[in-house]
C-alpha cells in the first residue's frame, strides 16, 4: 500500500472523523446486539459436533485414518461401558485456561451420560509457532475417583507429551486412552501404575528416590506428632503418599496394556453428562 | 339473585386466576431454592478440600532446606480463619457471603505466594510429592471455578426469577429473597496459578 507522503487535508480529516464515528457507532450498537452471546461466551466453544463424534480434530493433527481408529476405538468402549471419551483438538484456546474450556466442552456437549456423569474430554491445543502446545484431562463426576487428578496428570506426563514431543500424535492418545480405559474398568488400580511408571522411571536420577524418603518419613513423623487427621476429602481421593508408595499390592504389576481392537459400532450421541473440573493440564 | 350468583362466580375466577399462578410460581420458587442451596453445598465441598490439602502442602514443603517459615504461618492462618466461615444456606445474605469469600480470597492469595516462593526451591519442585500435590491443587482450583460458576448461574437464574412482576410480590410474602453471587472481580476468583 502506498501512504500519501502530503499531509491530509481539513476536509479530508472532517470526513474520516465521520466515517469513524458512524463505525463506532455501529460497532456498539453490534456489541448491544451481541451482549448476550459475548456475556454467555458459549459462542468461544466449539459446537457439539453433527452427527457427533468423539473424536473431533479441528486443527489437522491426526491424518483421517487415525482419526478413524480413535473414534472406533472410543466407541467400542461407549458400547461396552456407556463411558464417554471425547478427544478435542482445537486451534485456538479463544483465550480460555485450558481446563475451563475442556469442562465447559463436557458441559456443552453433554459428554457422559446423564445422572452417571461418566465423560472424559482430552482437549489439546496443538503446538503452533512459538506459542506452547497444551493438552488436558478433565473428568466427569462420576469418574473422579477412578481417574483422580494426580493420575490424570501422570498420563499427561508419561503418555501423552513424551508421545507429542516426537510428533506422534496418534500414539500419544492411543496409549492415553488404553490407561484410562484400564483404570476405569478397574483393570489395574491406581497403584499399579504408579508402580508401573516407577520401574519405568529407574535411573533419571538416583537423589529423587532420597529425597522422597526423607520427606514421607518428614511428613510421617509430622503426622504421628500431630495426631490421626483426615487430609482428603469425601474418600475420593488417593492419599498422596499412597500414590507415592505405589507399591501397595504387587501382585499383577505384571499387565501390560493390550490394545483393543474388535469391531465398533456407531456413537448414539451424547448423554448429557457433567463435569466439576477435576483432571490435570500438561504442556509440551 | 342472579346478579348475586354471576358476581360471586366472577369473583372465584378471578381468585382461581391469581391463586393459580400464585401456588405455580410458590412451587417454582421452592425448587430453584432448592438448587441454589444445593449447589451451594457444592460450593463449600470445593473450598474445604483446597483447605484439607493445605497441610499436606505445608509439611511437604516444610521439609524444604530453610523455606521461609512467614510464608507458610500465612497460609496456615489464612486457613485457619477460613474454616471458621462457614454459611448455612438458608440463612445466606450478603454480609456474611462476602465474609466467606474474603476469607477463601485471603487462602488463594496466601497460597500463591506460596506456590511463587517455591520457585526458588527446584529441588523441591522436582519431588514427587510435591508434584503430586501441585496436581491436586491445580484440579481443586479448577473444580472451585466450575462450581463457583454453577453456583453463581443457579443464583442469577433464581434472582431473575423472583425479581420479576407479580412474582417479585408472591416472593415477598413467602420471604424469598434475593441471593448474592460470585462477582469475577473479587480476589478469590483469581485462582493461583499452580504451573510453573
Amino acid at each position: 500500500m502506498n501512504y500519501p507522503t502530503k499531509s491530509l487535508s481539513e476536509s479530508n480529516m472532517k470526513k474520516i472523523k465521520q466515517h469513524l464515528r458512524a463505525i463506532i457507532s455501529f460497532t456498539f450498537v453490534a456489541l448491544l446486539f451481541l451482549n448476550p452471546f459475548l456475556v454467555n461466551g458459549q459462542n468461544d466453544i466449539p459446537a457439539r459436533p453433527e452427527p457427533p463424534r468423539l473424536v473431533n480434530d479441528m486443527a489437522g493433527l491426526l491424518s483421517a485414518e487415525e482419526q478413524t481408529a480413535l473414534e472406533r476405538k472410543l466407541v467400542t468402549y461407549y458400547d461396552s461401558t456407556s463411558t464417554q471419551i471425547a478427544i478435542v483438538v482445537v486451534k485456538s484456546l479463544n483465550g480460555y485456561d485450558i481446563n475451563d474450556m475442556a469442562v465447559r466442552i463436557g458441559q456443552k456437549w453433554g459428554v457422559g451420560q446423564k445422572g452417571k456423569n461418566n465423560g472424559i474430554v482430552i482437549l489439546i491445543k496443538p503446538k503452533i509457532n512459538n506459542e506452547n502446545g497444551k493438552v488436558c484431562i478433565v473428568n466427569g463426576y462420576g469418574v473422579e475417583a477412578l481417574v483422580t487428578d494426580a493420575l490424570s496428570k501422570r498420563i499427561i506426563e508419561n503418555e501423552i507429551t513424551p508421545a507429542f514431543r516426537e510428533g506422534q500424535y496418534y500414539q500419544g492418545l492411543n496409549k492415553a486412552t488404553n490407561v484410562l480405559f484400564s483404570l476405569l474398568k478397574g483393570e489395574f488400580s491406581a497403584d499399579q501404575y504408579m508402580a508401573k511408571n516407577k520401574k519405568k522411571k529407574k535411573g533419571t536420577s538416583p537423589l529423587i528416590p532420597i529425597i522422597i524418603v526423607i520427606i514421607i518419613i518428614i511428613i510421617v513423623s509430622n503426622r504421628r506428632s500431630q495426631g490421626p487427621r483426615s487430609f482428603s476429602h469425601g474418600g475420593a481421593d488417593i492419599p498422596f503418599w499412597m500414590l507415592m508408595g505405589g507399591m501397595m499390592n504387587s501382585g499383577r504389576s505384571g499387565n501390560d496394556f493390550g490394545d483393543f481392537n474388535s469391531g465398533g459400532g456407531d456413537f448414539g450421541g451424547f448423554g448429557g453428562g457433567d463435569f466439576g473440573g477435576g483432571g490435570a493440564s500438561g504442556e509440551w | 339473585m342472579r346478579q348475586t350468583i354471576i358476581i360471586i362466580g366472577v369473583i372465584l375466577v378471578l381468585a382461581l386466576l391469581t391463586v393459580v399462578p400464585m401456588y405455580n410460581s410458590y412451587n417454582k420458587m421452592v425448587v430453584y431454592d432448592e438448587q441454589v442451596k444445593a449447589s451451594w453445598s457444592q460450593v463449600e465441598n470445593v473450598y474445604q478440600r483446597r483447605l484439607d490439602l493445605i497441610p499436606n502442602l505445608v509439611n511437604t514443603v516444610k521439609g524444604a532446606a530453610n523455606f521461609e517459615k512467614e510464608t507458610l504461618t500465612q497460609v496456615m492462618e489464612a486457613r485457619a480463619k477460613a474454616t471458621q466461615v462457614t454459611i448455612d444456606p438458608s440463612k445466606m445474605t450478603k454480609e456474611n457471603f462476602e465474609q466467606y469469600q474474603e476469607a477463601q480470597g485471603k487462602v488463594s492469595s496466601s497460597l500463591s505466594r506460596l506456590l511463587v516462593s517455591v520457585e526458588n526451591y527446584p529441588q523441591l519442585r522436582a519431588t514427587e510429592s510435591f508434584k503430586e500435590l501441585q496436581s491436586q491443587l491445580e484440579g481443586t482450583e479448577n473444580r472451585i471455578a466450575v462450581e463457583r460458576r454453577k453456583f453463581s448461574e443457579l443464583v442469577m437464574e433464581y434472582n431473575a426469577y423472583i425479581r420479576k412482576f407479580p412474582k417479585n410480590i408472591y416472593a415477598s410474602w413467602f420471604n424469598f429473597k434475593e441471593k448474592p453471587y460470585f462477582t469475577a472481580e473479587k480476589e478469590a476468583a483469581k485462582a493461583p496459578t499452580v504451573k510453573f
